[in-house]
């Protein structure tokens, strides 16, 4: 407890010096509890998400950072990786392949690279996943980009 | 997933390198793993590798958290010559160390020397030349004691090493024929037995040869003798029940005689 209590605060003082490096990243940690953070992550360019703001949601788990935290989106998105209504994320590095040397901030690189490089083998959407696995890119990127449009972007009017 | 752009452990700046990439504060007792050489805080990789443990059930290797190397061993303690090595399935796994038993005999190192002198006594049981008897518990008992002393599991070589040599001191035949043939082959025994121990237990040695002479001289099993062990200690929770134990254990202790006859008619003296 006290060790994660510790990390993070390591982890908060670290992304207040980073904020300015990585634009395309903003950590927030909840006001008044430590182990709540909640990212603004934006779409990776060239790509349907482009030009959207996602919001993720991290639950620190007392072990952290000896067991990973608890990511999901809250904003929609339409992807193969990421539960449609849940919005779980299926990745790895947040399971099996975690380890101690992530960083709140790193598993956000990570899910923007995942944005990026969707994969349709272990999908948690399975229309989406369907679709990048039948070939049909064009359906999926229309489907993702109107759902970037719906959820993650101001609205216009 | 095998996206490279995911996979790639995040990697520690050039700045931060004098940080844990566990803890990322500074290093406590500076440690590498063994085949990777990546540094870490002694307890954040131990928890880790404890972590690693509890979750694949197969505790032999720990993976580096930079750069999933599978290792072997943590190096610490090193101070520009000598170094300590802790293998990674002594540690974790079955909890091997926490056994409460070997805590325990651990613990028995802590305290005064001679407090159980009044109920096992070791000078009568060179005299009596009870050794001539086997001990059947005597290997078990040596393993958990080396094993609790070293924090060791695989421990085989040096029971044989040490049990080699308290058979062989056991075993001369020198001082047969000299009026305190007991009391040198006490002194023998000491000597042999915590030569024979000292470079693996270095300054325990010569404790370990009196506890090792403690049960010897008890005559009990390994239970029996921690019972009355942690009794006198205050230790023992469960009170009467090792009351029972004990008063069961003193009387096996005298039940040998026919070994007093034989010997002491053979050291020719009281």
């Amino acid at each position: 407890m006290q060790a994660s209590r510790a990390r993070l605060f390591k982890e908060y003082k670290e992304v207040q010096r980073e904020k300015a490096v990585d634009p395309d990243i903003q950590l927030v940690c909840d006001d008044s509890n430590i182990f709540k953070w909640t990212a603004l992550i934006k779409g990776p360019s060239e790509t349907p998400y482009e030009g959207g703001v996602f919001q993720l949601a991290f639950a620190v788990p007392e072990q952290y950072p000896l067991q990973p935290p608890q990511v999901r989106f809250l904003t929609k998105i339409f992807h193969p990786n990421v539960h449609f209504k849940t919005g779980e994320i299926c990745l790895d590095i947040l399971k099996n392949a975690w380890s101690p040397a992530w960083t709140l901030q790193s598993v956000c690189r990570a899910i923007i690279a995942l944005m990026a490089h969707p994969e349709p083998d272990s999908p948690l959407n399975c229309d989406s996943g369907n679709l990048l696995r039948s070939g049909d890119v064009r359906g999926f990127q229309s489907m993702a980009r109107m759902y970037t449009r719906l959820a993650a972007m101001p609205k216009k009017g | 997933m095998e996206d490279e752009v995911i996979q790639e452990p995040p990697s520690v700046s050039s700045e931060e390198s004098s940080c844990c990439p566990i803890c990322l504060g500074p290093m406590v007792q500076d440690s590498y793993l063994d085949k990777c050489f990546h540094k870490f805080c002694y307890n954040c990789i131990l928890r880790w590798g404890k972590v690693l443990a509890d979750k694949h059930h197969s505790p032999s290797s720990i993976t580096c958290p930079l750069c999933k190397t599978e290792n072997f061993a943590i190096i610490y303690g090193f101070d520009g010559i000598h170094f300590q090595r802790h293998s990674i399935n002594q540690d974790f796994g079955d909890s091997f160390i926490l056994s409460k038993d070997h805590r325990f005999r651990l613990q028995c190192y802590y305290t005064e020397q001679g407090i159980l002198d009044d109920i096992f006594n070791i000078s009568q049981y060179w005299k009596a030349c009870k050794y001539c008897q086997p001990n059947r518990w005597l290997q078990s008992w040596l393993r958990r004691e080396i094993q609790a002393l070293i924090q060791e599991e695989d421990v085989d070589i040096i029971v044989h090493h040490i049990l080699g040599s308290v058979n062989a001191s056991f075993t001369s035949r020198e001082h047969k024929s000299h009026s305190n043939a007991h009391g040198k082959k006490q002194e023998e025994f000491r000597i042999s037995v915590s030569e024979a121990a000292r470079p693996f237990l270095a300054a325990r040695a010569e404790r370990f040869v009196y506890e090792l002479q403690l049960f010897l001289a008890s005559g009990l099993n390994i239970e029996a003798f921690d019972a009355v062990y942690r009794q006198r200690l205050g230790w023992s929770s469960a009170g009467a029940n090792t009351q029972a134990l004990r008063s069961e254990c003193i009387d096996r202790t005298t039940i040998i005689p026919y070994l007093y006859v034989f010997d002491e008619d053979s050291d020719g003296i009281e």
